[in-house]
């Protein structure tokens, strides 16, 4: 995290919650910084950074105040008229991320550990070369790959890797094929790092990572698309839900009909928790996948719209409503439907 | 009973060598007679050969010892690609099935490492129990000593732990060890007996230079044009990561080599791929952290510097010890500027709680807390029932020890005398003048040329950024490369 990756989360209308910036990078998944995630469009950045720490962050933070890019309240980041403009030079200048998304369905940095030590043991199998020091990995992905290799290495692994990566680097605005190609380790390839690609290609290593994590994405849309099974098995078990399986069993049984109450008693969970996986999977899901219309009456809907009306999204206040027969709980639900409903740009 | 012939006949085919280096065969000796053994064998003599030949020919389970996590998934890959399978390291970055995994099938591995935290819980050590222990091997054996009570105490459980796996032959291996240090490991492990091999510690081949500086301007420029005019591979220690961050992208900057920085921050795939880097030579120089163990060995290091000053003469020898391996001449140059002792001092102190803090985290009836390690430290002695007494105690002489250890550290800085022959005694080894290698050290040779010494770069071998076609490449190339495609 350096001070422009900071600015990227800052808004240039509306002040923003460092905390849920940094909650959302380190990967939180709290209702609060899921809802809030969702509101500064931060979502797929949930848990890029998971070994961000707060002394990292607020050296980001007194670097943007110090170049008067950025005022505080408390823990709250407005843009300056100054820091607008750096803002809006950043969003020209710097590379952004297109497939981040992709990271909430598969875990793309243990597929990136299997590809690259996939890659050396081929690259090392067309040397015919046994004996060579292999990428360090954790050790379940070191037994996947061996148990991988033990099954395809009779099979064409060398042609099929090569088609693999020809058409995906094909299809890549050179610089980017050349950039991923750099990373790649293989027979007496030791690979580059992220700082020496940052160095070669003049980004700053944040901007790189961004680079690398969007290309993987990528890299994982095409395997799953890839017709050799040597390839697409690198995927098996990445696939990784949208909301907690908890929270996903708590959804179905409220789609099934039973009321919050009994959900509670046969899962002995409190009903705040239960509520609390209802509005994770209404943040995480598509708008037509959560039943919004059973927790929400319309004629509640149209009062609390009309109260509101006038506010703008995040400007609302449960106490505009409190008077109202509903929980804040509802209160929010209603927030994150409204968010789903209107293109609000913020 | 292993015969010498039975050795010999292990080397020739496990590793293709018809000789033993120095100690390695004595070390194997006792060992196969059934004596603990303590081994101080030099750097890059060969200690892991040691206990991997007593491995292949006793076909029983050899547990190491092992102070990094770094350094034992190096050990174990080293291993791996000699083509031992039966190798792993059990650290803290296993998940539990994980770990489980391997305890419940002991049996399957020759050759295990573990930390003495791994090995001093409860769960890893019955499962040992239950096993057959062939070796025990104690590495950096030193640690025991330097470390003690205020880094890493589990090091102190070692003698009881060794009891309770049944007392197994023992090998304790070090580097580096005076005679005092030597005495303190035999004791904490309980093995007074210990029959001891101790080689001459001394590397002739490497020149030993110091350099003191006035202000640290006139050092990073020395440093820049020492990177620039010596024979590569380098390796330059710092006290702190950020340091050797910053210096790593200055040299970068301002000298024609390759330079990366090497510490414990470092990603896996980031560590592999400097280390790679560094021992195909496509890599000029590492600034590297001395907590971060390099345990791949790279034989053709022709220098090793210090920024700043280390902590004491057995980590120096230590790191110096990269240097040279080959047998070809190579220099360690330690950079002083009056007043870094205070970064050592305040480096070595900043572990070993005050009196005042003893105190206080004595009162305390809480357990571990996240993060203190100075609470978790005491804890670790009030859980294993020592009194308040005792620990002031023995911390107090700790302060005292760290205090001497830098006093003589600074002492080799600072002598006019032989830095050479200040070593030798310092570790207890006598040795006459017609020992010492022609060019010996900056005392006797103060205005060192590294001509002299043919450690001067021959300029143009390699241009930088094309460390073997690395950078200019197309992908397509690369691709080639990558899957061999040339033919």
């Amino acid at each position: 995290m350096d001070a422009q990756q900071l600015m990227l989360f800052l808004s240039p209308t509306a002040p923003r919650r460092l905390r849920v910036i940094e909650n959302i990078l380190v990967g939180k998944r709290t209702v609060s910084t899921l809802y809030w995630g969702m509101r500064y469009q931060q979502l797929p950045w949930l848990g890029y950074e998971k070994q961000l720490s707060r002394d990292e962050m607020n050296r980001a933070v007194a670097d943007l105040q110090s170049r008067g890019d950025v005022k505080l309240d408390q823990t709250n980041a407005t843009l300056t008229p100054q820091g607008i403009q750096s803002w809006q030079n950043l969003m020209q200048g710097r590379y952004q991320p297109k497939y981040f998304s992709v990271r909430l369905v598969i875990d793309t940095a243990t597929l990136w550990q299997r590809l690259l030590l996939a890659t050396q043991v081929v690259s090392e199998q067309s040397y015919q070369n046994h004996q060579y020091y292999p990428l360090q990995v954790t050790w379940q992905v070191k037994q996947f790959i061996k148990h991988w290799f033990h099954r395809f290495h009779r099979q064409e692994l060398q042609a099929e890797f090569n088609t693999f990566w020809t058409v995906f680097f094909t299809q890549l605005p050179e610089q980017q094929a050349l950039l991923m190609s750099r990373m790649l380790v293989g027979h007496q390839r030791p690979g580059e790092t992220l700082g020496q690609i940052a160095h070669d290609f003049k980004v700053s290593e944040s901007e790189a990572k961004v680079i690398v994590t969007d290309l993987i994405c990528q890299l994982a849309k095409r395997i799953s698309d890839c017709e050799a099974d040597s390839i697409k098995s690198l995927l098996m078990g990445l696939n990784q839900p949208l909301v907690s399986a908890s929270a996903q069993q708590t959804l179905q049984s409220y789609l099934a009909g039973t009321t919050l109450e009994k959900i509670s008693q046969q899962r002995s969970l409190k009903l705040s928790t239960v509520r609390e996986h209802l509005l994770e999977a209404a943040i995480m899901l598509p708008k037509g996948q959560f039943d919004f219309q059973r927790v929400l009456q319309p004629e509640l809907v149209a009062e609390m719209e009309k109260r509101l009306a006038k506010t703008p999204l995040d400007a609302w206040q449960f106490k505009q409503v409190e008077d109202l027969p509903i929980d804040f709980w509802q209160f929010r639900l209603l927030e994150i439907l409204r968010s789903k409903s209107t293109d609000d740009n913020h | 009973m292993i015969t010498t012939e039975q050795l010999y006949q292990a080397l020739k085919q496990r590793f293709g060598f018809s000789q033993f280096r120095p100690g390695q065969l004595e070390a194997l000796t006792a060992l196969t007679g059934g004596h603990d053994t303590l081994a101080v064998l030099p750097t890059g003599a060969g200690k892991t050969l040691i206990y991997e030949l007593y491995g292949v020919v006793t076909q029983q389970l050899v547990l190491i010892v092992s102070p990094l996590i770094s350094l034992m998934q190096d050990q174990v890959t080293a291993l791996n690609v000699k083509g031992e399978k039966r190798a792993a390291a059990l650290t803290s970055l296993m998940t539990y099935p994980e770990k489980r995994e391997i305890l419940r099938h002991l049996a399957a591995y020759r050759y295990l490492f573990v930390s003495p935290e791994m090995l001093s819980q409860d769960q890893v050590l019955s499962a040992f129990q239950t096993t057959q222990v062939g070796l025990l091997v104690i590495d950096e054996a030193h640690c025991i000593s330097t470390w003690g009570p205020d880094f890493r105490p589990e090091y102190l459980l070692l003698g009881r732990i060794r009891h309770q796996l049944n007392d197994p032959l023992t090998l304790m291996a070090t580097a580096t060890a005076t005679k005092q240090v030597r005495n303190d490991i035999k004791q904490k492990l309980q093995l007074p007996q210990a029959s001891e091999i101790v080689q001459p510690v001394d590397r002739p081949n490497i020149f030993l230079n110091v350099e003191t500086f006035e202000a640290r301007v006139d050092k990073d420029d020395r440093l820049i044009e020492l990177v620039s005019s010596l024979k590569k591979p380098g390796v330059i220690y710092f006290s702190s990561k950020k340091k050797a961050n910053e210096m790593a992208e200055l040299l970068t900057a301002k000298t024609p080599c390759s330079v990366a920085a090497y510490h414990a921050d470092l990603d896996p795939e980031t560590r592999f791929k400097i280390q790679q880097q560094f021992m195909q030579d496509q890599l000029d120089v590492i600034c590297a952290t001395s907590a971060f163990g390099m345990g791949i060995d790279k034989n053709n290091v022709r220098f090793v510097v210090h920024y700043h000053v280390p902590s004491d003469l057995e980590s120096y020898w230590q790191e110096i010890g990269r240097a040279g391996r080959d047998g070809q001449q190579s220099v360690a140059i330690l950079l002083y500027q009056p007043g870094d002792e205070q970064i050592a001092q305040f480096l070595s102190e900043a572990t070993v709680p005050q009196e005042n803090e003893i105190h206080y985290y004595f009162q305390q009836a809480a357990p571990r807390v996240a993060g203190d390690d100075k609470a978790n430290l005491i804890w670790f002695y009030k859980q294993h029932h020592f009194s308040e007494e005792q620990v002031q105690q023995s911390f107090a002489a700790r302060r005292d020890q760290r205090l001497t250890a830098l006093r003589k550290m600074m002492g080799y800085v600072r002598t006019p005398a032989c830095k050479r022959q200040y070593i030798w005694q310092y570790f207890n080894q006598t040795a006459g003048d017609d020992e010492k290698p022609v060019h010996c050290c900056s005392s006797e040779e103060p205005a060192v040329d590294f001509a002299t010494l043919g450690l001067l770069d021959t300029p143009a071998k390699r241009q930088k950024g094309d460390p073997i076609n690395q950078r200019s490449a197309g992908w397509q190339f690369i691709l080639q490369q990558l899957f061999n495609l040339n033919g």
